[in-house]
């Protein structure tokens, strides 16, 4: 099975610019999380290549760990939202402005 | 051009293609079906580059309970204004420039590597003395402590999404 790693690599640093875009600009705080997760497969993706190009299995088992992170990451972002819609129901990101001074 | 070189350049393509539909679509629910698309795309890429468990986990995790997850929130919470707002911030123009910016610079770190040069081809059969077993060996002996770290991790989430979705009582 011959995969380019250099072409995997390249495809990793596109996903996580899209991504960084997603997160920027979206407004809806649930797009903003799931910027996120595209970023972190991102990652998952070059650790997978590295992985292979360097024969060693370091780099999948990381990328289990970032997948164990990223369903830490949810749980509380998700929760965080929920609360901030019982709170502000409708509220945006641009409403947002409590902690601002 | 062999048929796995090609089919990952048609993975390629299409996690690119669904993950730009995916940030840019106005309705949440068609974003995460398009992030759906990505992950399975992403699976395969990871089948293709012979981590089969981390392609099982990603369609397990990813698009079976996370993607599941982040769907009952957008419908629990019933955005109905959401159609009507601008999907993009005012400085939207500037992200996308910070987007590219990133991409070009992780584009050219692979120039350090010494993985760049599109000939660097991966030697077939590698770890190929079952990938699964080696895993478990691994993630049981020399990562002990972090995988023991990752439950706990997992368990203060739960903790911490329950405290913070939990409905106050109305005295406290």
């Amino acid at each position: 099975m011959i995969v380019p790693v250099g072409a995997v690599l390249g495809l990793s640093a596109v996903l996580f610019g899209i991504g960084v875009f997603g997160f920027l600009a979206r407004r809806n705080i649930i797009l903003m999380l799931i910027s996120i997760e595209v970023m972190l497969n991102a990652v998952n993706l070059s650790l997978a290549a590295f992985s292979r190009h360097l024969e060693d299995l370091r780099g999948q088992i990381l990328a289990l760990f970032v997948i164990a992170v990223a369903a830490a990451e949810v749980g509380v972002g998700l929760g965080l939202v929920i609360a901030l819609n019982r709170n502000r129901p409708g509220a945006g990101v641009a409403d947002l402005t409590k902690l601002k001074w | 051009m062999t048929l796995p070189t090609a089919t990952f350049y048609y993975m390629a393509a299409a996690s690119i293609a669904s993950a730009l539909l995916a940030v840019t679509r106005k309705n949440p629910v068609h974003s995460m079906l398009w992030v759906l698309v990505l992950f399975l795309h992403v699976a395969g890429i990871f089948l293709l580059l012979g981590a089969e468990f981390l392609a099982a986990v990603q369609v397990i995790v990813y698009a079976g309970a996370i993607l599941i997850f982040y769907l009952f929130v957008v419908m629990l919470l019933d955005l109905p204004d959401e159609e009507a707002r601008p999907r993009f911030g005012k400085h939207w123009p500037i992200a996308a420039a910070v987007g590219l910016c990133v991409a070009a610079l992780a584009w050219l770190a692979r120039v350090g590597t010494g993985v760049a040069p599109a000939a660097t081809r991966v030697a077939a059969g590698g770890q190929s003395e079952g990938g699964l077993s080696a895993i478990g060996m691994a993630l049981f002996g020399p990562f002990a402590l972090p995988f023991e770290m990752a439950s706990l991790l997992l368990l203060a989430a739960i903790i911490g999404a329950v405290v913070l979705a939990r409905r106050r009582a109305a005295g406290s």
